[in-house]
């Protein structure tokens, strides 16, 4: 079997006494989109902090294409190859959509530590923030102030500048978290493009969205591996039918 | 467009006033043309950087120092040499203090930098060798002339500018602007953000000390108040007033507060309550500043 592109070893946070995640072993291989999800107050979010470097570990390991990135700064993580996009939306307010898609390409130049060459000189960052607005539908809103975008634009442009990092590794929290039908529609069908290839970690509490996406289901419940498997396992599993007692699975 | 052709028309209007060789304008424009240069070298900070320091009297006054220590003990003059050296002094400074400081951020950030300040006007105030209170004559100037250190001021204001221009259109200064913005995601956008707040206080810092150097030339004088906080908070004042953000503003704040003071005096004796009035009015009427009068509706 080959090395998953990310492990988690026994991977523990607490908050004082409360363990908000406790001894998660997981793995996730390359070029699938696996869902963790579970009810309020399961980890999840806990979880994903730690594999962005957000929140550090208590206990365990994380292991990225096999090196030890347990200490690693956000910064560093996201060099590695993985982004991350927000679940509230987490943009630069005062920076139009061009810009904000321009920061998050310009990481990729080795450095950013460049003080005379004028950045607009910088066509292969200019294309990559271009290609990723495409992608993700907002090619017509370049000069639209971040702040001002509706809320599933935002989203949109969460996504756009995570993709313009060029990452191999996405975790998304909550894309769909707030949205309306409508906009809910247009990021679910922008996930599957972009899920398409790549290597997802998703959080998520919309079960039709995570079902419809997902090669891969874990459920956290308190911190812990409730039950993983495919979407149908998942789906038809009695533990977890009766961790969600009273909430509608599919 | 507009913009620029005043701020051409401005900066050569300074440059032309070299050939008046009237001894009171040389002196006083080319003071306040070494305050353009404090606020402009802070608002890299302030304005774009959203990092709020009280340091920046600090490296200003510690290249004044250096200057006078170099040239009364070791007996250099030389500008080819002298400038090199205290330019190094306010830089080493600006690292050091840059970095413990920026372990703090916010409101802390503010008060460390404060805490350096005091720290080092005390150390100036109190040490008879420094100086002390009275502080310190430069025995030789670099350059003898009032009209030679004028034109050498104006140099340096006009090269502050472009240089500080072209760093805030590179790479670099997007990742500033970045950071102003939400420092936290240009983490997980892969910036490690620490540094580039270092460097920023480092150019920032080593600008000030082209005004501290520039100050003991035009001078021949140096005295530990020109390290003290008050400085470092009329320089932020500076910049506010002109707005933040924008450069030129702040240089603009600083020509207009060194007439105000100037006339003011003439006027009342409590031209600083004048200055005071003014400053709540910007503040309160015009949130960018003098610049926002200049640009109107749009943004730099």
């Amino acid at each position: 079997m080959p090395e998953p592109l990310l492990r988690t070893e026994a991977l523990t946070r607490r908050f004082g006494a409360l363990a908000a995640l406790d001894e998660v072993s997981l793995e996730f291989e390359e070029g699938r989109v696996h869902a963790v999800i579970g009810p309020n107050g399961a980890g999840k979010s806990t979880f994903l902090n730690l594999l962005s470097g957000e929140l550090r570990a208590t206990q365990g390991r994380v292991r990225f294409r096999g090196l030890d990135v347990t200490r690693a700064t956000p910064d560093e993580l996201s060099r590695l190859g993985i982004g991350r996009s927000y679940q509230t939306a987490n943009l630069f307010p005062e920076l139009s959509c061009a810009d904000c898609a321009w920061l998050a390409a310009q990481s990729r130049l080795p450095s950013s530590m460049r003080f005379l060459r004028p950045a607009e000189r910088y066509a292969e960052v200019g294309d990559r923030a271009a290609r990723a607005l495409e992608v993700c539908g907002l090619s017509g809103r370049r000069p639209a102030l971040a702040g001002q975008l509706s809320y599933g634009e935002q989203r949109q442009l969460e996504i756009a500048m995570m993709l313009a990092t060029e990452p191999t590794l996405l975790l998304l929290d909550e894309p769909l978290a707030g949205l309306g039908h409508d906009e809910a529609l247009r990021v679910v069908a922008l996930l599957t493009e972009v899920a398409r290839g790549r290597t997802v970690i998703l959080v998520e509490h919309d079960m039709e969205a995570v079902f419809s996406i997902s090669d891969t289901v874990t459920v956290l419940v308190d911190g812990r591996v409730l039950e993983k498997g495919s979407p149908d396992q998942v789906r038809n599993s009695a533990a977890v039918r009766e961790a969600y007692l009273g909430e509608e699975i599919a | 467009m507009t913009r620029r052709i005043l701020l051409l028309a401005g900066a050569l209007a300074l440059g032309a006033v070299a050939f008046s060789g009237d001894r009171f304008w040389l002196q006083f424009l080319g003071k306040a043309m070494i305050g353009c240069i404090l606020a402009m070298s802070l608002d890299l900070l302030v304005g774009f950087t959203g990092l709020v320091s009280l340091a920046h009297s600090a490296f200003f006054g510690l290249a004044a120092y250096a200057l006078a220590g170099v040239t009364n003990r070791l007996g250099l003059v030389n500008p080819l040499l002298t400038f090199p050296v205290c330019l190094l002094a306010a830089a080493a400074a600006a690292l050091i203090i840059g970095w413990l400081s920026l372990r703090a951020t916010g409101v802390y950030f503010i008060m460390v930098t404060l805490a350096f300040t005091q720290m080092l006007f005390y150390l100036f105030n109190d040490s008879p060798a420094l100086g002390g209170s009275d502080g310190l004559y430069v025995s030789q100037r670099p350059v003898d002339s009032r009209a030679a250190a004028y034109v050498a001021i104006w140099a340096a204001l006009v090269l502050a500018y472009l240089l500080l221009a072209r760093i805030l259109r590179a790479p670099y200064g997007r990742a500033l602007e970045g950071i102003r913005g939400n420092e936290q995601r240009m983490r997980s956008l892969g910036y490690p953000t620490r540094r580039y707040k270092l460097v920023a206080f480092v150019i920032a810092g080593t600008l000030a000390g082209v005004a501290g150097y520039l100050d003991a030339t035009l001078y021949g004088f140096v005295n530990p108040a020109q390290l003290g906080w008050r400085q470092s908070g009329l320089i932020l004042v500076t910049v506010l007033l002109g707005g933040k953000g924008t450069l030129y503003g702040p240089a603009l704040g600083a020509l207009l507060l060194a007439f105000i003071e100037h006339y003011g005096e003439r006027v009342t004796e409590h031209w600083n309550a004048l200055i005071a009035a003014l400053i709540i009015g910007v503040v309160l009427f015009l949130p960018r500043g003098l610049a926002g009068l200049v640009q109107g509706g749009r943004r730099a």
